[in-house]
This record gives structure tokens, C-alpha cells and sequence, in this order.
């Protein structure tokens, strides 16, 4: 490569350092200076995690070449609070709660500071406005206006000072009490090193090869080329495998990386360690790969059909699990109905979208503990998996959590650890992996697809007498998760209702899909939304308030489960009765109310966004001549 | 990820030009924001490009005039001028609220007027806005050793998807466009978030109101709808030399349908464009001084 010198003031201090001509400011900051208060998220100028200031313009590091800064003002978040002490933006994101899982917050703290200095007196739409290039997955963004409304406040002398160091008094109650997060200085500032942002001396990085098909027998696979290539220190497939090759929630039967065929677009099939991402990348194109494809079934139903393609020897039904539950007497139930309401739900695949991709950094220590930093959620487990995967005794094998970036459950899961271990152990040296956003997207679990079908009985008074419930879920390759959701779509089937009689099937389907896995609500949300629905629905051809339905057939202390259980506490009519007074909710039959609703709108409710704040002041004026002082 | 082995930044055209002739392959970057998510798994994948030539600190393309009736934009003019430029907001009635509309400010800051019409996308929010201020685009090469220059409508440099004109060795030096000072000028857009999305409809619009409220001058451009952003000829006519009326803005609004050739969701398309000429025509004739009684008349139709 070329002897390219970039050199530019960076938080106020001169640099002159070596660049790859390709590199983007943001790996020029986080790899050449260790400034990784500046985070990658998307890699593509979507999510704002990155942004910098050049010349105190703010940009996202991430769509700027490394040459673009040559010679310039760069500041990054670790720039801002030079002197240890943290700037009033930063203080309030402290105060205001700000600051969940802190991804994106160094980014959002960036553009705060920008949006101030552009506008001392910007309003809460104009905020939102100028931290619109700024994606946040956890905190809803309420916290983070607030946080910058609260910095403007003070900035302009509205506020004191004294409201960042003011905690509530906690008289050792912490319910209803605003409790500061220790961790949130380390988020504002950007000094919280995740896993991606963790090096170690000599550290090599690691490129996943990817399965192109959806279902195929791999027939061959070398990999000698690309173990010959420059800068590359090792290759792995399963056959590095030395243990036991099965990782997965409840069912293990995920192999670190594809044995003998591949089940979905975007399996792992070989791992690669280099020198550089540059190098890695490039042998990626040298490992040679055959596949013989296969027929592949992508809806749950058709693999749930006789003849249909199947995916794991063990499993010829493609059935991860199927979870029953009886009580009472269905039939009965709904020959005593005098309305029986049938009807079909599909929920779509989601995924977490978490800013942090997938990332993680291993080696083997000095007494030969094979150890893995990754952001996971599930630490133990992985541990043990991991210990019969290297077949290592469990001492020899240490996992370390790393702050994570978002999880949302998708990060339960043990997807590319293995593939770490077997190359620190194989190279001898650290290796570390960053997930681009892409390959998150492509190869880590979704929210479960599913298919309810409803049949419900009721008297015509909306009384419900039966249920009969079943849910395909659509489980993709491997099982993951799928059992422990299918387990909780089942027992929360029925909604919290009290119904004599109910029947409910949930099927955990395997699919050559992307593996579905858990995701916030864990298989209750796709059970809930068609229960849910179901009622909507009911209440219509009943004439009925949707509210008095559910009422009528709420559960209370004493009654029992859809899985028998004796309930010794119950508030769902207290809970019902709060949300219909606080919603203004007007009474009736939805489809028969009018043209007029009466309960939208009103005091407290919040008004949809306007567009252009900015240009409906019809306000000219250049923004640079009201520099403030955030 | 993108590789490449050599990034130059000239400080002139002409040296631009020499690296350009003397590079076996190349690419010409100026803002980079489309760059680098180009360079991604889905799109274009791991690239590698010998010689990067950026020409976003070449002064001829950094300039910025309003004179004599005319603007010239030099092509690394960042979108966000258009909100913040004092002289161009006057002369370019049709823009900031394209401006708004593109990306976020961080990307306004960094993207180019001249890269928005050089990658030619069907779904460019620059390019309407363009097109009704009537944009010329000049274009320099180096040919038998000298700097060639020519320049063409945008209308005509742009003939599809992605596809330009442009010699590959030529270089976008800038656009020249009416000033419409005096104009009133609106944007609508619609795409799935306000910052950072991609128009699935845009539409631009810019009148100058003359004696009694008649529509003097009326210039129309929509996006997203078929291969190229397209000015609405048929309809501009029909609307100009009176006063808007009820009826005028119903027989124009169902001319609309045949604008729209895209390859998806044409029905959906079809039912938003005669939605944004009235919202826009109106926007745009207020900001131009009409009465407020003509607001009226976008309301009268517009549930039809």
C-alpha cells in the first residue's frame, strides 16, 4: 500500500499518523488513535452512532474518507468534557436517564451539542429535527429531548446549574424514584468499551464466509488457498471443531459453523483471522466451496406437510416442539356457544436492529483459558456449550460479558463465540470479530414468524365459553430459542381471561428461513396480538364495548390458568378500568361510534410531528451567525 | 468494504483532469456519501478502485453566484447551502424544502448538488427542484491536452436509472439555473421516515403569480414515479396565463396518471402525486404572495 500521512488536529491536539488511503475517518479514529467513543452502527450514514465534528461541522464519521480530515478540526465525543469535567449536554443525558444501553448516546450527545450550537433557543420540534440523523433503539427518544431540553435550559440560564447534581431522595424505596445509572457517565462520554471497541496487542480480525443458498449439501470445501494467502494466520471449518459441534438454547443443534450442508442464507461455513479486515476479506474469496442444492421449504406449513423437505436428521417432521395445553371441554364449550367467531392472524418476521452488531474479542491466556469477551445474555449457558464444543474442561474455558449494545433478546443466543475460540486457539493470538450490519441482518435471529388460527365461542351476552387455539410459529434453521417461545405463546394463548373451556397447539417449526429466536415478549406478542384482535373482533358482532368484553371476562383472584393454576392475585379489571379512564376511552361499539371520535386529542395527549420547524419560522437567517456556547 | 490504493485530493480542475488521465481506473468522489454504503454487502460488495479522485476541494466547485438572474452552483455545493444560504434561499424558492427533506444535516453537509445528479436516480431529491429552475450543467474533460467544456439541459444529461452523459473522465464542474427570485417554491415528498429516507414521491414546485392572481409562470418536476425526474409540461401549460380555479386544478390533477411509469406500486403512486400538485401548487402560490382564498380551493378538491 501506499505511505499515506494524514494529519489533523483531533480534540485539539496535533496528530500526524499512517492511514490506509481506503479507510474512513471513523476506523482513522478508532483504530489508528483509539478513540472509540465514536461507534459504528450501521456503517452506511443511517444511525448517527459515529458522528464527529470536522471544522465544528457535524458529519457521520462513517461516509467520510480519512483524506477528508486531513489538515482539518476534528472533535470526537471524548473531546467534548476535555478536562474531565462533563459538559452540560452530557450531564443532562446523566440526569435525564438518557442513556440505556449507551450505543448510540455518544452520537446523540454529538448531535445534541451541534443542534445547541446552531440554535440556543431551538424548541422541542426543531430538536427532534436536527437529531433526526440519529437512530436510538431502547429509550424511545423522550428522555434524550428531554436531556437536551434540559441542557438548552440551562445553557440559556433558565435553569440552574444545581438540577444535574439534584437525586431524589430514596428514604430506601427505589419504586417510583428516579435513580441515577452508575454506568452513564462512562455512555456520555464515550469511554465505555464494548467488544467491538476492545483491542489487544498483536490482535488479528476475523471475517465470517457465508452461505449463499438455503438449504445444499456442501460437497467441498478448501480452504488452503486462502490459508496461504498474506497477512492470513488462520482458517477454520467444522472440522476444527474438537468437541461436541452443537450449540442452541433448549435444543443443541446449531454447529459453529455449516457440517456437511447448509440450512440458510447466510449460515457461517469457514471463519477467517488476518493481519487486517482488508486481508481477511480477500481470502474470504479464496476459500472454495461446492454445493449440491437442495429442495428447500421456506412456510412452516408446507414443512409441516408428509414429503416435505427435511432439515435435521433427528427432527424428520421438522418439528422443534409442540406444546399442548387442555382444559375443560372445547367441544362443549362451543355447541353451547351462540357465537362462534373463526379467524386467521400472521405475525411478520422483526428484526432487533440493536445498534451494536454482534462483536466479539478472544484469546487464550497464559494458563491456557481459552476466553471470550461478547455482549451476550445468556453468559453462563454459553460457557458450557462452549466448555463441550472445545472439549475443554470448564475451567479452561471463561466467558466475559460485555456491555451490550441493545440486545432485545437476540443476543441470548451463542452464534459466532465458537468461531472465535477455535481461531484464538488455532492462532494463538487474539482475534476479533465485528458483525457488519448487514451480516447481523443476514445470519442472527428474527422475531418468530407465526400463524394463529382462533376459534372462539361466546354466549351473547360476550361471555366467553370457549377457545381453540393454534399457533404455527416459524422457527427458521435452528431451534434456538424457538422452544422456551413456543412454551410461552402456549401458556399465554388465551389471553388473561378467564375461559372454562380452551384448547391451545403451539407448533415450533423448522424452516430453511433465518433462525427465528427470542425477541422481546418471547412469543406472547404474536399469541397476544391475535387474542387481542380476536376480541376486537368479537365485540363487533356482539354490538359490545370493547372494554366491557374484556371486563366481562377478565381473570380475578381465584380463578384458574388456561394451565390450571389457581391465580392468588389478579388486578387485570383495576389495570383495565385505570387505562380506559386515562385514555379519555369513548364508550361503544367501535364500528358504530360515527365519523367523530371524541377520545382522541385532549390534555396530555401528544401532537403529532410538524415538518420543517425550521422553515415555518421563515427564518433566513444564516444558523452559523447564532453560534451558542453548548 | 471498499479498498483502494491511492486517494488524491486536487486542488485544481486541470490537475483533476491529469490525475484522471493518468489514472488506468478510477473513480471521481466528491461528497462520498453515497460511496462508502455502495461499497457494502447487497449492493456493490467488496470493491476495489485503483485511484479515488475527489473534487470537493476544487474552488471552481466549491463556488456559489446569484447575479444577473441567473445562480450557478458549483457541483460540491452541499445540499445543506440550500437551507442556510442566504441568496440562494431567495433565488432558489424551489429547494430548501427539498432540502429538509434530504437525508439529515449531517448528510446535507457532506452530499453534493452535483453528486445527486451525477448518480441519476430515479428517486433524486435534487433533481426536480433542478428541473424547474431550468438547470444547465457544465461538464470539463481533457481532450488533445486541453480542458474541454460543454454544456447541456439537465433534462438531457440525464437519460436513465443511473445512467448519465458524462464521459467517465469528465468532471460535473457545476449547474447554472434561473434565479426565481420572487418565485414561491414547494416540495412534497413522501418515504417511510422524515430524515434519512428515500422518496418513494417527490414532486417540486415553483409559480410566480402576476395581476389578479394569474399564474404567470409555472413550473412543475416530479420523482420517484419512472426512470428519470421529469418536468410536467401539460400540465404547467394548462395552468398558466389565469387565475387557479377548482375546476383548472381537477382537469390538471387527472393528467397526473401519466407521469407515472414506475416499475412498483404504480397505484399507489398514481393516488399521491395529484395530492401533492395541490398541496404543493398552493404552498407554493401562497409563499408567492396569493391570497389566502386560495387556499380554499385546494380544500374544495381535495377529496375528490
Amino acid at each position: 500500500m501506499t505511505d499515506m500521512i494524514v494529519e489533523a488536529t483531533v480534540n485539539g491536539r496535533r496528530q500526524r499518523r499512517p492511514a490506509e488511503p481506503f479507510q474512513r475517518a471513523l476506523d482513522f479514529l478508532r483504530d489508528e488513535l483509539n478513540l472509540t467513543g465514536t461507534k459504528e452502527g450501521c456503517g452506511a450514514g443511517e444511525c448517527g452512532s459515529c458522528s464527529i465534528f470536522v471544522d465544528g461541522v457535524l458529519v457521520k464519521s462513517c461516509l467520510v474518507p480519512v483524506a477528508k480530515i486531513a489538515g482539518r478540526q476534528v472533535d470526537t465525543v471524548e473531546g467534548l468534557a476535555r478536562s474531565g469535567e462533563m459538559t452540560a449536554v452530557q450531564k443532562a443525558f446523566h440526569k435525564a436517564g438518557a442513556s440505556q444501553c449507551g450505543y448510540c448516546i455518544p452520537g446523540m450527545v454529538m448531535a445534541a451539542t451541534a443542534a445547541l450550537r446552531a440554535n440556543p433557543d431551538a424548541d422541542r420540534e426543531e430538536i427532534k429535527e436536527r437529531l433526526g440523523g440519529n437512530i436510538c433503539r431502547c429509550t424511545g427518544y423522550q428522555k434524550i429531548f428531554d436531556a437536551v431540553e434540559m441542557a438548552r435550559d440551562v445553557l440559556n440560564g433558565k435553569l440552574s446549574a444545581s438540577i444535574f447534581d439534584e437525586v431524589d431522595a430514596t428514604d430506601g424505596k427505589y419504586i417510583g424514584v428516579n435513580v441515577r445509572r452508575i454506568d452513564a457517565p462512562s455512555k456520555v462520554t464515550g469511554a465505555l468499551r464494548y467488544a467491538g471497541d476492545m483491542t489487544m496487542a498483536d490482535m488479528l480480525h476475523v471475517q465470517v464466509l457465508r452461505s449463499p443458498h438455503p438449504h445444499a449439501r456442501i460437497v467441498a470445501l478448501d480452504v488452503t488457498a486462502a490459508e496461504r494467502m498474506p497477512g492470513v494466520e488462520a482458517v477454520i471449518t467444522s472440522a476444527d471443531v474438537p468437541g461436541q459441534d452443537g450449540f442452541g438454547v433448549f435444543v443443541h443443534d446449531q454447529p459453529v459453523m455449516a457440517r456437511g450442508k447448509v440450512r440458510y442464507v447466510g449460515e457461517a461455513v469457514a471463519a477467517v483471522a488476518a493481519e487486517s479486515l482488508a486481508d481477511a476479506r480477500r481470502a474470504l474469496a479464496a476459500i472454495r466451496v461446492e454445493y449440491a442444492p437442495l429442495p428447500a421449504v421456506f412456510d412452516p406449513e408446507a414443512a409441516m406437510a408428509a414429503g416435505a423437505p427435511v432439515l435435521h436428521d433427528y427432527a424428520p417432521d421438522n418439528l422443534v416442539k409442540h406444546i399442548p395445553i387442555r382444559k375443560g371441554d372445547v367441544e362443549q364449550g362451543l355447541r353451547d356457544a351462540e357465537l362462534i367467531v373463526e379467524q386467521t392472524y400472521e405475525t411478520q418476521p422483526v428484526e432487533h436492529a440493536y445498534l451494536e452488531t454482534e462483536a466479539g474479542l478472544a484469546y487464550v491466556d497464559h494458563d491456557g483459558v481459552v476466553t471470550v469477551h461478547s455482549p451476550s445474555q445468556n453468559i453462563t449457558h454459553h460457557r458450557h456449550m462452549m466448555a463441550r464444543i472445545l472439549n475443554l474442561p470448564i475451567n479452561k474455558v471463561r466467558m466475559i460479558m460485555s456491555p451490550v449494545g441493545g440486545g432485545f433478546g437476540g443476543k441470548e443466543d451463542m452464534i459466532y463465540q465458537g468461531m472465535l475460540a477455535l481461531l484464538a486457539m488455532k492462532s494463538r493470538r487474539p482475534v476479533r470479530l465485528v458483525f457488519t450490519r448487514e451480516e447481523s441482518i443476514a445470519s442472527t435471529a428474527k422475531r418468530h414468524p407465526s400463524r394463529t388460527t382462533y376459534r372462539m365461542g361466546l354466549t351473547r351476552s360476550g361471555r366467553i365459553l370457549a377457545s381453540q387455539i393454534s399457533i404455527i410459529y416459524d422457527g427458521g434453521a435452528y431451534g434456538l430459542s424457538t422452544e422456551g417461545v413456543v412454551r410461552k405463546g402456549a401458556i399465554l394463548g388465551g389471553g388473561p381471561y378467564n375461559i372454562p373451556n380452551i384448547q391451545i397447539d403451539t407448533y415450533g417449526i423448522y424452516t430453511n428461513n433465518t433462525p427465528s429466536g427470542a425477541f422481546r415478549s418471547f412469543g406472547s406478542l404474536q399469541s397476544q396480538f391475535a387474542t387481542e384482535s380476536h376480541l376486537d373482533i368479537c365485540a363487533e358482532r356482539l354490538g359490545l364495548d370493547p372494554f366491557e368484553l374484556r371486563l366481562k371476562n377478565a381473570m380475578h383472584t381465584g380463578d384458574l390458568t388456561h394451565t390450571k393454576q389457581p391465580l392468588r392475585s389478579s388486578s387485570m379489571s383495576e389495570v383495565l378500568e385505570a387505562a380506559r379512564k386515562v385514555s379519555r376511552w369513548e364508550s361503544g361499539v367501535p364500528n358504530v361510534r360515527g365519523a367523530v371520535r371524541t377520545d382522541l386529542g385532549g390534555e396530555g395527549a401528544r401532537q403529532p410531528c410538524t415538518l420543517t420547524p425550521r422553515l415555518s419560522s421563515e427564518n433566513a437567517e444564516a444558523p452559523t451567525a447564532r453560534r451558542g456556547a453548548a | 468494504m471498499l479498498t483502494c490504493d491511492h486517494y488524491l485530493s486536487p486542488a485544481s480542475l486541470a490537475d483533476a483532469l491529469a490525475a484522471a488521465a493518468a489514472a488506468p481506473d478510477f473513480r471521481f468522489v466528491a461528497g462520498a456519501t453515497d460511496l462508502l454504503p455502495w461499497a457494502r454487502e447487497g449492493r456493490a460488495g467488496d470493491v476495489h478502485v485503483p485511484v479515488m479522485i475527489d473534487v470537493a476541494n476544487i474552488p471552481e466547485l466549491k463556488e456559489v453566484r446569484v447575479a444577473e438572474g441567473r445562480v450557478w452552483l458549483g457541483a460540491a455545493t452541499p445540499l445543506q447551502r440550500f437551507l442556510d444560504h442566504v441568496d440562494l434561499i431567495g433565488a432558489m424558492p424551489g429547494m430548501p424544502d427539498c432540502a429538509i427533506w434530504f437525508a439529515d444535516s449531517q448528510i446535507r453537509e457532506s452530499a453534493t448538488i452535483g453528486g445527486n445528479i451525477v448518480n441519476a436516480s430515479p428517486a433524486a431529491d435534487g433533481i426536480p427542484p433542478l428541473l424547474t429552475a431550468n438547470a444547465v450543467v457544465e461538464l470539463a474533460a481533457l481532450r488533445a491536452g486541453a480542458v474541454r467544456r460543454r454544456r447541456m439541459p439537465l433534462a438531457d444529461f440525464i437519460t436513465g436509472p443511473g445512467r448519465t452523459v458524462a464521459e467517465r473522465d469528465e468532471i460535473v464542474v457545476g449547474i447554472a439555473c434561473d434565479a426565481l427570485n420572487g418565485y414561491g417554491g414547494a416540495f412534497e415528498k413522501v418515504g417511510h421516515r422524515r430524515s434519512l429516507v428515500i422518496s418513494t414521491v417527490c414532486l417540486s414546485v415553483v409559480v410566480r403569480i402576476g395581476a389578479e392572481e394569474a399564474l404567470e409562470d409555472v413550473r412543475l418536476a416530479v420523482g420517484g414515479v419512472g426512470p428519470v425526474p421529469k418536468r410536467m409540461t401539460e400540465i404547467e401549460r394548462a395552468l398558466t396565463g389565469h387565475p387557479l380555479t377548482s375546476d383548472g386544478l381537477r382537469e390538471v390533477a387527472g393528467l397526473c396518471d401519466g407521469f407515472v411509469r414506475s416499475r412498483s406500486r404504480q397505484d399507489y403512486r398514481k393516488s399521491v402525486v395529484p395530492g401533492f400538485l395541490r398541496r404543493g401548487l398552493v404552498k407554493a402560490m401562497r409563499r408567492a404572495g396569493a391570497s389566502a382564498a386560495m387556499g380554499a380551493i385546494a380544500e374544495e378538491v381535495a377529496d375528490d
